[in-house]
């Protein structure tokens, strides 16, 4: 019994690791080219950046002699403040649904998580001609808008399931000892919510970070460019160039990467109390 | 409640007007409403209008006739769509089980390293499609030489192909990549989905005499199925517009070679803006999203009225 | 210290109407019990005196001022919820602190009172901890203490103890009693367990559907049950109700005559509480055991009579039955009741 448990074991550790090589070994191919020369790429392709073959140089070229810490200045602001923006509204939004009965209640939580089934893109061709006429184009604004409209559906949607299971007389109890209906949801809501934060700025960031649709469509131009439109673009540019390319490259994982790791203790806990239960 | 004042003493008083569920709800809505539902409405209506003096003309539903009776462009409607139906049934057929299983094996519960193992399985998820494109097209470059070099290490390097340029494996090659990317996001729904099995359950169906495997088959999976359900529906909303992203990156707009790999993400970009020789067309562009959300809303109508009711009835 | 006056309330959800006309004054000092089934509008009732839940009609005062346009934090009132409904993130000083600190009642004072309540309930040694660090009782006492710590008008309590556990339970309501006695505030608790509600309550006021059932002393509902469902609801085990027949002033089971009442000819329901009948070899109540269970110091005998209707009866630990041996129950005059078809009680 203990020899066949063992066995069984060794099996799923086997199969979990070459999955987990499969799913690297692209990552690490790009990063460690990233730190070698020209030279070195070609010749060894998986050998490590060592020695002679060292080179930043790629690194140098990106960071000093491209727009490409305008580019992740850019992706920076547009990720974080709708971020910001999915989160808080999210949470007020959830919050009014999860805990005040008023007319119309059922119909308004069923129309804010229908974003969910229809994705905003299908309205691309209006929504330029609005953001145009709104003055908005080629702004960081339309982007932050548009990203805010599309992720508040799946944040509401987590935060009114994670709110409905929790227990509604901590909020009673805070009325009672005098805080206005306001105070209740910054000083009680906010605090009870932090288990699923992570899970919805998870899945709220990784497609505003990532996404090259609407960057391309609502601002190209050079001043708001995003890293995602970015790259895309210098890697048409500069195929010369690898160790460039490949920096760059290394450089666009690197904000989502660090997100993650701080994130994902919280992440499946989040997605547990949160979305299946539903 | 601001109304602290005196009441006549027979009178019930009444609640005052909650504004603050106002204050809570109005942001989300309007942003929401303005940015999200307003164009896609008014891309259903642009639909049915054409270029004309000075702005659009009422055509009624001649876009429509146009796109699914014009040789032009149903040929190139239909051919994104068949592209969309393969992608989404190799995705159902082999990032889905992929996923399944993976979760099964991170949940058991014995298993060590399950959190650095979930970690590194998601990391692609992470990524841009303009990175993993890349990253994709240097390993599959005959040029740079890493996967011919990687197939002769295994004795088979006489089969590779540059897979991603040939008309006949691009499609598959292509899904293959999005498959390596996004298996992620119904890895984590199906693992989360087997943590909140009850340990009870397993428990009983172990003194029933069930062992791993038939546990898992028998009482994990018919417990699991509306995480099924909501991971297939998922899978066809984001093959119809999430693919774009993937197929623009690595074939380019014409998603080539010679239209083998378009979808319905990069027809619709090529309408309305126009690529190379064929010039943009707003209103064509909004008949050809229109078609796609109606395409969307039937998929989602079968789920919410088919699969997801009947899938609810194993609940409890 | 204050009176707490209902007078007329009524409360309806859309079109259900949850509770229908009630009124109740309530004593100073007095701890008045809400008992019934859930469902039955006792907590809703609590929540509207709380200011939680807004009044369809009726006036609701406390210490003879009119409260119901009041927010909760102006009616003079603190709760206790079955949750506990501690905040979180707060520790135990934070928590007992944070209305007062709200209320912007000088620190000087909030640590007093805060001192003071810790003190009552044992709690000084837990002033740092967060309330996942505490057990189900050290929660339930910081809840407690919470409300000490305002120094209301009046104390309410929103079924506290029933996610306690059995010992827990019984040790806590001995503990709130003995806080009763030493603060002889006006209390108002909420439970569905009617042990709680005998042991605890000056008065009960037991509710079904909505409507005010009997109001009374514990010792008053247990004697004078007004109807069958507060006779069944109150006592432990469950009354025992028997079809019978009156026959001029005489209460019969088939042609036995079991005791005498004012009630008019025709059927009646005649209830006897288990712990009122006694072995008796010319009772009126024959028949077979049907299940015996011995706790030690007292046995229930389960009796199917003659005429297949069944009784328990509650006897001490001496005797010993067997299922099927034949036994005989006797009642006194006193310990009959005797309800009417409409189920009220019959005076005698």
């Amino acid at each position: 019994m203990l020899v066949k448990q063992r066995i069984s074991s060794v099996g799923i550790h086997a199969v979990l690791i070459a999955y987990s090589v499969l799913a690297l070994f692209p990552l690490a191919l790009i990063v460690l080219n990233s730190f070698k020369t020209r030279k070195a790429i070609f010749r060894d392709p998986t050998g490590l950046p060592l020695g002679e073959s060292f080179s930043a140089k790629g690194y140098d070229s990106v960071l000093s002699n491209s727009d490409f810490p305008l580019y992740f200045g850019n992706s920076l602001t547009v990720t974080v403040v709708s971020l910001v923006l999915i989160l808080l509204l999210g949470a007020m939004a959830s919050h009014a649904l999860s805990e005040y009965r008023f007319p119309g209640d059922t119909f308004l939580g069923l129309y804010l998580v229908l974003g969910i089934m229809v994705p905003i893109r299908l309205g691309t061709v209006a929504l330029l001609e609005l953001i145009v006429s709104m003055g908005l184009a080629n702004t960081l604004t339309a982007l932050i808008l548009v990203y805010t409209a599309q992720g508040l559906p799946i944040a509401i949607f987590i935060f009114t399931e994670f709110l409905r299971s929790v227990s509604k007389e901590i909020k009673d109890s805070a009325r009672i000892d005098g805080l206005s209906e306001y105070r209740i949801f910054f000083e009680v809501v906010i605090p009870l919510v932090r288990p699923v934060i992570a899970t919805v700025a998870v899945f709220s960031m990784i497609p505003i970070w990532n996404d090259l649709w609407f960057p391309l469509i609502l601002s190209p131009g050079e001043e708001s460019r995003t890293v995602t439109l970015g790259v895309q673009q210098f890697i048409g540019q500069y195929t010369v160039n690898w160790g460039a390319v490949l920096a760059s490259l290394s450089v666009a994982i690197l904000p989502v990467l660090v997100m993650y790791v701080i994130f994902s203790k919280q992440l499946i806990r989040g997605i547990t109390a949160g979305a299946v239960k539903g | 409640m601001a109304n602290t004042g005196s009441v006549s003493s027979e009178q019930t008083h009444r609640r005052p007007v909650r504004w603050y569920i106002l204050v809570f709800l109005a942001p989300a809505t309007l942003i929401y409403t303005i940015f999200a539902i307003y164009p896609i409405i008014e891309s259903l209506r642009l639909s049915l209008y054409e270029a004309g003096d000075g702005g659009g003309v009422f055509v009624g539903l001649a876009n429509y006739a146009r796109l699914f009776g014009e040789p032009l462009w149903a040929d190139q409607f239909w051919n994104a769509f068949k592209n969309n139906i393969v992608l989404f049934l190799m995705h159902m057929l082999i990032q889905n089980p992929i996923a399944l299983a993976l979760a099964a094996l991170l949940s058991v519960p014995t298993l060590k390293g399950a959190a650095t193992y979930r970690t590194i399985f998601f990391l692609p998820t992470l990524l841009s499609v303009v990175v993993v494109g890349f990253i994709w097209q240097l390993i599959l470059s005959p040029l740079w030489g890493v996967s011919p070099a990687f197939m002769n290490w295994l004795g088979i390097g006489s089969f590779f192909k540059p897979w991603l340029g040939l008309e006949s494996s691009a499609l598959i090659t292509v899904t293959l990549i999005s498959i390596w990317q996004y298996v992620g996001i119904p890895l984590m729904l199906f693992y989360a989905a087997l943590l909140n099995v009850p340990e009870e359950t397993i428990e009983a169906a172990r003194i029933d005499g069930l062992n791993g495997w038939w546990i898992f088959w028998k009482v994990k999976l018919p417990l699991i199925l509306p995480t099924l359900g909501l991971v297939g529906i998922l899978t066809y909303i984001g093959n119809f517009t999430a693919s774009f992203d993937l197929i623009y990156t690595l074939q380019g707009g014409l998603a080539g070679p010679d239209y083998s790999t378009d979808v319905m993400g990069t027809f619709l970009f090529r309408t309305f803006f126009g690529f190379q020789a064929q010039l943009g067309d707003v209103y064509m562009g909004a008949t050809v999203a229109s078609a796609l959300f109606f395409i969307i809303l039937i998929g989602v109508g079968l789920y919410l009225f088919g699969v997801q009711r009947r899938l609810q009835r194993y609940d409890s | 210290m204050a009176t707490l006056e209902l007078k007329g309330i009524k409360k309806s959800f859309g079109s259900t109407d949850v509770i229908h006309d009630m009124n109740l004054d309530v004593n100073d000092g007095e701890l008045i019990v809400f008992v019934g089934p859930s469902g039955c509008g006792k907590s809703t009732m609590l929540r509207m005196i709380a200011g939680l839940e807004t009044l369809s009609a009726g006036q609701i005062s406390i210490g003879g001022k009119r409260v119901d346009h009041l927010p909760p934090t102006d009616r003079g009132i603190a709760m206790v919820f079955q949750s506990y409904a501690l905040y979180p993130h707060k520790d135990v000083r934070g928590n007992l602190g944070f209305a007062l600190k709200h209320a912007k009642v000088p620190q000087k004072e909030i640590d007093e009172r805060v001192n003071k309540a810790s003190e009552i309930l044992g709690l000084s040694d837990l002033m740092k901890r967060k309330p996942r660090e505490l057990s189900g009782g050290q929660r339930q006492r910081v809840a407690i203490g919470r409300a000490i710590v305002r120094e209301p008008d009046v104390f309410l309590f929103d079924e506290p103890l029933s996610n306690l556990d059995a010992a827990l339970r019984v040790h806590m309501r001995v503990e709130l009693l003995k806080l009763h006695q030493r603060l002889r505030n006006t209390m108002v608790y909420v439970t569905h367990d009617q042990v709680e509600a005998m042991t605890l309550a000056d008065r009960i006021v037991v509710f079904r559907e909505g409507r005010v059932e009997q109001v009374g002393t514990p010792l008053e509902l247990y004697r004078q049950p007004m109807n069958t469902f507060v006779a069944g609801f109150i006592g432990s085990p469950a009354m025992n109700f028997l079809m019978a027949r009156v026959e001029d002033g005489t209460v019969k089971l088939a042609d036995t005559p079991v005791c005498k009442t004012s009630a008019n000819n025709g059927s009646v329901k005649l209830g006897i509480r288990p712990e009122h009948l006694a072995l008796s070899d010319d009772g009126p109540f024959d028949g077979k055991v049907s299940v015996f269970e011995h706790l030690g110091g007292e046995s229930f005998l389960h009796l199917t009579l003659n005429d297949n209707q069944t009784m328990v009866a509650k006897l001490d630990g001496e005797r010993s039955f067997a299922p099927g041996d034949q036994c005989r129950l006797g009642v006194r005059q006193e310990y009959c009741h005797v309800f009417d078809e409409s189920e009220n009680r019959v005076v005698e």
